[in-house]
């Protein structure tokens, strides 16, 4: 059965260097938790600190009520993919994914058994005897996620597994991995610095930067209201605005809005986010802007204009309409679209 | 704008003179002259093979085939004068049969080589990994040193003759052989744990429960299958032809395959040297064949002795 994993103010320091600060996460039973942030957050050391790869400098992980703080990596029956997929050639498919087994000394049929049931419910079922060398990109993620799951890890970890698929492929594998994640039951840590992928994959999404946890929520929450300037620029393209907020009232200076105030202690000095698909053109808008430069992207028209005060913003507009450089275009905001941020 | 659609998407240019001469001729000249070099190094090596199977070799090139005479010699079944410096055999008593062993002096130098190899396997193969997965202090020194063959055999052999004197030839050998091949086995098996991702594959190996020697030992090694194998047909054949060290401690017992081509060398008649070098152009043919079929073609060594 599925079990909680909990990681309690986690640190990890190298020499100098602080890779992880203070992180406190749950991972509750059953649920793919993302952690996303840019290259040298510390999300990877977050990863093999659960893994038992890197012991933390201060902090403790927990199974369950266990905790695993001082337990090898053998010992903590976690599962782990690569980016790189780390197969082993030496061994076939079926080999790779019942080394596992082996190791705990599952009977060779009921071992066989596993594999297969895995391999066929990852869709890759003929490809048992293969050496994996022979296989293409997708197929060998596929076996490396057979051989994690294998072994029914009390948490799966994933570390960029879709990094090194194209565009396509890792659409379909995304699909289909969440589904049986969903299926199956399984815990997972899925780390990744691609925000979209995040999204798709994860039932809730922890932001990291600079090794400080930024914020945990589900995707809809962190894309709407993010917790900070740098998650609203990390997740997605964010317009921030600073003005000063009187009751429901936003002054921006050039312009007044209505907004609504998540929390009483939005007054005064605040930073709104606005995204940039929020902003709608009509006849007479709350304040006007003007047109820098314009990108046809397909289902929407990205727009880089200027405001009165000469801040930029970025908006996603109507791709049936045309946008000249140098016309002047008059914006409205859906009060709820409009968010603030604390300021730290 | 030139016509010439050959250059295809390049950008065109007018190559000039010289630069349509290279064009047009460049690549057969330089065909050339590989062929004319490969030719020049191995015409000695394939007159010699010849020679060894003819009566005479007083010119350029040998006369009077076709005789197996002088291979009888060496291979040690012609019972004639000068047969001390035949391989010889070397038997031994099972029960009521005798066993007869063939071409002793290579039989034993084989084995020797091997107890070389052996030694390298257990050595090399954690130096290799070691410098490759792990920075450690001294790392850099460490794979400097595991890769140079430092000691040349004589001041090894001397060395081991001053420090280790009543040391049994055989034993003193399969040491030896073990230093000074060594390097060669870290660089093949280095190649081997460079082209993988050794810390996933450790991870990924430890996180299904296997201990580190079990890691090591299922998955690290096995994975450089090739560079262990090729590695050990490099020094074994190296350790199994090497003189200096080999004329400077061999004392007793069983005469070592470099001292027997040696011995013919400096005392036999031209042809019946010509047949006992020849037994080793074939060993090396024989080992180049085997390390392609390993697929270690780009894996090169300098010259051995």
């Amino acid at each position: 059965m599925a079990e909680t994993v909990q990681l309690k103010g986690i640190t990890k320091r190298f020499d100098e260097t602080t890779a992880v600060d203070d992180v406190s996460l749950t991972v509750e039973p059953g649920e793919t938790l993302g952690v996303v942030g840019p290259s040298g957050c510390g999300k990877t050391t977050t990863l093999r600190t659960v893994a038992g790869f890197e012991t933390p400098t201060d902090g403790e992980v927990l199974f369950g009520q266990e905790p695993v703080t001082n337990v090898p990596p053998e010992r903590r029956d976690v599962g782990l993919v690569f980016q790189s997929y780390a197969l082993f050639d030496n061994m076939t498919v079926q080999g790779n994914v019942e080394f596992g087994l082996k190791m705990r000394d599952v009977p060779a049929a009921e071992r066989h058994e596993r594999s297969q049931e895995l391999l066929d419910m990852l869709d890759i079922g003929d490809l048992g005897d293969r050496d994996p060398t022979t296989l293409s990109g997708g197929q060998q993620q596929r076996v490396g996620l057979a051989r994690a799951l294998a072994i029914e890890p009390r948490i799966l970890l994933l570390d960029e597994p879709m990094t090194g698929l194209d565009a396509q492929l890792k659409n379909r594998l995304q699909r289909e991995i969440g589904s049986l994640l969903e299926e199956l039951d399984v815990t997972a840590l899925y780390v990744t610095h691609d925000q979209e992928e995040a999204m798709v994959m994860c039932d809730r999404i922890a932001v990291m930067n600079e090794g400080v946890l930024e914020q945990v929520g589900d995707p809809e929450e962190v894309y709407a209201e993010p917790a900070n300037a740098f998650v609203a620029d990390f997740i997605g393209t964010s317009n921030l605005l600073s003005g000063s907020l009187d009751d429901r009232r936003l002054d921006l200076g050039f312009a007044t809005l209505d907004a609504e105030v998540q929390r009483a202690a939005h007054q005064g000095k605040v930073t709104a986010t606005i995204r940039p698909e929020a902003f709608e053109v009509s006849e007479s808008g709350a304040f006007e802007a003007t047109i820098q430069e314009s990108f046809y992207l397909g289902e929407h028209v990205q727009v880089l204009a200027t405001l009165p005060d000469g801040e930029s913003l970025t908006l996603h507009l109507d791709p049936r309409l045309e946008y000249t450089p140098g016309d002047t275009i008059s914006l409205t905001v859906d009060p709820e679209d409009i968010h603030f941020i604390d300021r730290s | 704008m030139s016509t010439d659609t050959r250059t295809g998407g390049v950008p065109e240019r007018d190559p000039g003179r010289l630069g349509r001469l290279s064009a047009a001729f460049g690549r057969r000249i330089v065909t050339a002259l590989i062929a004319v070099t490969v030719l020049f190094l191995i015409t000695p090596v394939l007159v010699t093979v010849g020679a060894s199977f003819a009566g005479e070799w007083t010119g350029v090139f040998p006369t009077g085939f076709f005789t197996l005479e002088h291979w009888r010699h060496v291979l040690g079944f012609a019972d004639v004068a000068g047969a001390e410096r035949a391989l010889g055999t070397f038997q031994f008593q099972v029960g009521t049969y005798t066993v007869t062993i063939p071409f002793r002096s290579l039989f034993f130098s084989l084995v020797i080589a091997l107890g070389g190899v052996l030694i390298n396997l257990l050595v090399g193969v954690p130096i290799a990994y070691a410098v490759t997965r792990y920075d450690f202090f001294g790392r850099g020194w460490v794979n400097t040193f595991a890769v140079l063959p430092i000691v040349p055999g004589v001041i090894l052999g001397i060395a081991f003759l001053r420090t280790y004197p009543n040391l049994p030839s055989a034993i003193a050998l399969v040491i030896g052989y073990s230093l000074l091949k060594v390097p060669y086995m870290v660089l093949a098996v280095q190649s081997s744990f460079e082209a993988m991702d050794l810390r996933q594959l450790e991870e990924s190996a430890r996180s299904l429960g296997a201990s580190w020697p079990r890691t090591f030992f299922t998955v690290i090694v096995p994975n450089a299958k090739t560079g262990v194998i090729a590695g050990s047909i490099v020094c074994w054949t190296l350790a199994a032809a090497e003189f200096n060290f080999t004329y400077m401690v061999y004392s007793r017992g069983p005469r070592p395959f470099s001292i027997f081509l040696y011995n013919n060398i400096t005392n036999s008649p031209i042809l019946q040297t010509a047949a006992a070098v020849s037994i080793y152009f074939l060993i090396v043919a024989g080992v180049t064949v085997l390390l392609q079929a390993t697929g270690q073609r780009g894996f090169s060594v300098g010259g051995g002795g």
